[in-house]
């Protein structure tokens, strides 16, 4: 029996804009995420894949509660945050942490890194201020860094080096559920790989659940197990990352598996191109019409095999 | 774009009625009368019968709102300390003075400032910009009434070409006006030197440049028409500054205007005079700050058709 | 795997090179440095007090080596009477600007952290005070309340906290932005947590620049109102009442007006200057502001 560490039950997130001037605007109804269901089981990484624009931050912030969703339910452990206030939300802020993919902004400035990888134990109370420091320490060192860096601040870093301390102090609270919100577009690819590396580390090292959101397509095949496609604010494919790569269903996944660059000079091949029409029409053996079922009666997503979903479309 | 005009006025009216309210309350709250001092010395019945017949004995929002209708008809009352004419008089005779000497102070300090301005902006560190800031950190950071006993300390005390004070005579009208240029001169030649530069930064610019347009065309036909903006925004904080300053210009070239006159509402207590004179101020840079906001808009197309503020 | 890369000059170190290279800012502050010596050092400087008539014989003596100002109207030695000037000046420049800031960065972090009807009440309160010019208001208060020292610090405060809610609250607004502030909110920080360890720390450029930009609009106040008869009582020694005493007769005894103006105008003048630089050093974004 697999436990779920997190839980998303169709949980949506709209926007009112208010367009245009006037004394009465038109308000247009934005959609960023509509009615996501994810598990993400225990031990394991889910990659978040899809576009810019696709909705995925939204549904990783959402999932972490800084944002409130519109409609749905979170779950961690089992146990439903989504209604949940400040003061008794504060327990299950410690199960879960999150990796920012900006690691500038991620880090106070006029903090040392020592105060920085340590506040998570002061916001909660845990330890003596020379026990925080202490911890802090240790994690600097287990993230890769040294000792003597706890005096240094933020500026004095590289991209990668401060990702390490974005990651230590996500994890110093030994969290169940770390969400990374592309933590390593913004690197290298020599960092990048370093990086990665040392998530797989840990994961495997203190048996983290990672929510792992990305655009990059080779990251997310080398490091999670499972893999959901985003498009248009909905989860459009669902599958065993091998699966994924080997098999995939769904038009929209088939045409951001294409756009990959091939490494072998005789694979390269004029890529086919796929028009935004094409994939909003979806994949067509999944319409409700191949499936044999009334256009009013389709399912979200329909099993194609154990644990294989795909979209299904109204569409004939 | 009515909607962003409608939506200023109402908040700027909030503003005025909430000001209006303050004064009163707070001029009214304050112990002491204007027959309590010892140099008018009267007896209670007395008293009691002139604060009667004043309206100063009736409940403070009554007083209020009595007030505000009669500023509705233009009737502010009569000055206490000139019982033999109304306020309005008083103010009608009161206005010539400031409005000629302020409005050529502006007009003069403003032209010179952004003529400063300009020729700042493009010769940068030039000995004509080192002037130019100067003069403008100097207007924008020292008191009116310092520069004004500048003024006459060097032009009347030491050189003694000019008279000091006074207002009958022409000549005794430079000073002053030389003294109410100072803020508008220092604010405009600031902010014209700072917009030119920032436009003259612009890519655009530099486009316009590559394009083999004349420099002079450059910057009559495009620069300055960008660098506006940014002139019109700070009209308000100038205007209200050189309407302040008034208060000290007048005081101490003894011109008997707007700004002396208040001087003299609050040092005798006098309630109708005080209380027309801060009203109107107030409605003064109420109606300012709108204009400013109205002709912000109208150039900036971003307000125009965007309809957010 | 990560090499300790060496240490780099901190933000400071280029705050201080940016503030050194700005030749009027460095005078200023120099020039203030020994105002502030002579305000804190006056009795020593000095050979009466400021309010001693004790040269009653020689009432109106023009500069001279005995008296290096002259001697005031009232018989009072009148270099004392300038170098307590600056005591008055200065104490109630810093006093106000202290007061401003405590009222400026409360607002102005609740306005920009929080948004919304917060942020709408807090410029609506710094509309009203845009509209109505602080000196004015200053002089009614000043009138109504009969001046006086704690008088001025107030209303000096009143209206100088507005320039410093307003540099708080765009700063706040874009650190706010921050994904340091997320994390800090997904570890579960409360909002008063956030404020207080991320948000004004992360301002104290712009609390610096308007708290001493605050300074010299206080001491003009304050100078302005004496002038008027409205501000510090006599015999305290303001230097704005000094010019008015001075006015009445700079035709025969000019010291007694020009050493008071003279007095305000560098003091103003080196503070704002000062101000100036350190804006331009701390935050070269805000320039021009």
């Amino acid at each position: 029996m697999m436990q779920t560490a997190l839980e998303l039950r169709n949980l949506s997130k709209t926007y009112h804009i208010r367009a245009g001037g006037g004394l009465f605007p038109a308000v247009n109804t934005l959609h960023a995420v509509r009615g996501v269901s994810l598990i993400l089981p225990r031990n394991k990484i889910l990659g978040l894949v899809g576009e810019s624009g696709s909705g995925k931050s939204t549904t990783g912030l959402m999932a972490l509660r800084l944002l409130e969703p519109t409609g749905g339910q979170i779950l961690v452990g089992g146990a439903d945050i989504t209604g949940l206030d400040h003061k008794a939300l504060k327990p299950f802020r410690r199960k879960m942490q999150v990796v920012f993919q900006d690691s500038y902004s991620a880090l106070d400035p006029m903090m040392t890194l020592a105060q920085i990888v340590a506040e998570p134990l002061h916001i909660h109370g845990l330890g003596s201020a020379r026990e925080q420091t202490d911890q802090a320490l240790d994690w600097l060192v287990r993230v890769g860094l040294d000792r003597s860096y706890g005096s240094r601040y933020p500026h004095e870093l590289s991209g990668g080096q401060r990702q390490r301390v974005a990651i230590a102090r996500a994890l110093i609270l030994r969290p169940d559920v770390l969400v990374a919100d592309e933590p390593t577009s913004a690197l290298d690819v020599s960092v990048k790989a370093q990086i990665i590396n040392l998530l797989q580390d840990l994961q495997a090292e203190m048996g983290l659940s990672i929510l792992f959101i990305s655009h990059d397509l080779s990251v997310v095949r080398s490091l999670t197990d499972s893999v959901a496609v985003m498009l248009a604010g909905r989860i459009v494919e669902q599958a065993p990352t091998e699966a994924i790569f080997a098999d995939p269903q769904h038009i929209y996944t088939r045409s951001l598996l294409d756009a990959i660059p091939a490494l072998n000079p005789k694979d390269r091949q004029r890529r086919s191109f796929i028009s935004p029409a094409q994939i909003e029409a979806g994949t067509p053996r999944y319409s409700a019409a191949a499936l044999g079922i009334p256009p009013s009666d389709v399912p979200g997503l329909v099993q194609v095999s154990p644990d294989h979903l795909v979209e299904a479309v109204v569409t004939p | 774009m009515i909607r962003y005009i409608l939506k200023r006025a109402v908040s700027i009216l909030l503003t005025f009625v909430t000001v209006s309210v303050i004064v009163f309350l707070m001029m009214h709250a304050v112990p002491g009368g204007p027959f309590d001092g010892n140099d008018m010395p009267v007896s209670k019945e007395v008293r009691d019968k002139l604060m009667a017949s004043l309206g100063l004995d009736k409940p403070l929002y009554v007083q209020y709102f009595k007030y505000m209708w009669g500023v509705f008809h233009f009737d502010f009352g009569v000055p206490f300390q000139s019982p033999g004419e109304t306020v309005l008089q008083l103010l009608a005779r009161a206005w010539p003075p400031s409005l000629i000497l302020g409005g050529l102070g502006v007009v003069i300090g403003a032209t010179i400032g952004i003529l400063l301005g300009i020729a700042a902006a493009l010769r940068r560190n030039s000995w004509i910009d080192y002037i130019a800031s100067t003069l403008a950190t100097l207007g924008l950071t020292i008191p009116v009434f310092v520069i004004s006993m500048m003024l006459i300390l060097m032009f009347a005390v030491f050189l003694g070409w000019l008279p000091a004070k006074g207002w009958d005579k022409p000549n005794s009208w430079y000073l002053p006006i030389a003294a109410y240029a100072m803020i508008p001169m220092a604010t405009y030649a600031r902010y014209t030197r700072s917009a030119m530069l920032d436009v003259l930064n612009k890519p655009f610019v530099t486009v316009l440049r590559a394009k083999g347009l004349s420099e002079r065309r450059i910057i009559f036909q495009h620069v300055l028409r960008n660098a506006a903006l940014p002139m019109v925004a700070v009209f308000l904080p100038m205007f209200i500054g050189t309407a302040t300053g008034s208060i000290f210009v007048e005081a101490m070239f003894r011109v008997p205007g707007l700004g002396a006159y208040f001087v003299s509402s609050i040092t005798l207590r006098d309630y109708p005079l005080e209380m027309a004179l801060i009203l109107m101020i107030t409605m003064m840079f109420c109606l300012a700050y709108l204009l400013t906001d109205i002709v912000y808009a109208l150039l900036n197309p971003r307000i125009r058709f965007g309809g957010k503020s | 795997m990560t090499q300790a890369t060496p240490r780099q000059h901190g933000p400071l170190y280029f705050a201080w090179r940016r503030f050194a290279a700005n030749k009027a800012a460095v005078v200023s502050g120099l020039v203030l440095m020994i105002l502030v010596l002579m305000a804190i050092f006056a009795p020593l400087l000095t050979k009466t007090n400021y309010d001693e008539q004790k040269f009653l014989t020689d009432a109106y003596a023009m500069p001279s080596s005995t008296y290096w100002f002259g001697v005031d109207d009232l018989g009072r030695d009148f270099f004392s009477r300038i170098v307590y000037g600056s005591r008055i000046s200065l104490t109630i420049g810093f006093s106000s600007a202290l007061f401003s800031v405590l009222i400026g960065i409360p607002l102005g972090a609740a306005a920009g952290y929080y948004g919304g009807a917060v942020d709408w009440a807090v410029m609506r309160l710094i509309e009203l005070f845009s509209v109505v010019p602080s000196l004015l208001a200053a002089m009614l208060l000043g009138a109504l309340t009969g001046g006086g020292f704690f008088t001025i610090v107030l209303v000096a405060a009143l209206f100088g906290w507005v320039q410093v809610c307003l540099l708080v609250r765009a700063q706040v607004k874009a650190v706010r932005e921050k994904e340091f502030i997320r994390a800090a909110q997904a570890l579960g920080a409360s909002p008063g947590y956030i404020i207080w360890r991320h948000l004004i720390p992360n301002s104290v450029s712009p609390i610096i620049v308007g708290f001493v930009l605050a300074i010299p609009l206080a001491m003009m106040l304050e100078a302005s109102l004496s002038f008027l008869g409205i501000g510090v009582p006599p015999p305290l020694p303001s230097w704005g009442q000094m010019i008015n005493v001075g006015m009445n007769f700079m035709y025969f005894y000019w010291h007694l007006a020009v050493f008071p103006t003279a007095a305000l105008a560098i003091t103003v003048l080196a503070i704002t200057l000062f101000g100036d630089g350190l804006r331009d050093a701390l935050d070269p974004t805000l320039k021009g502001r």
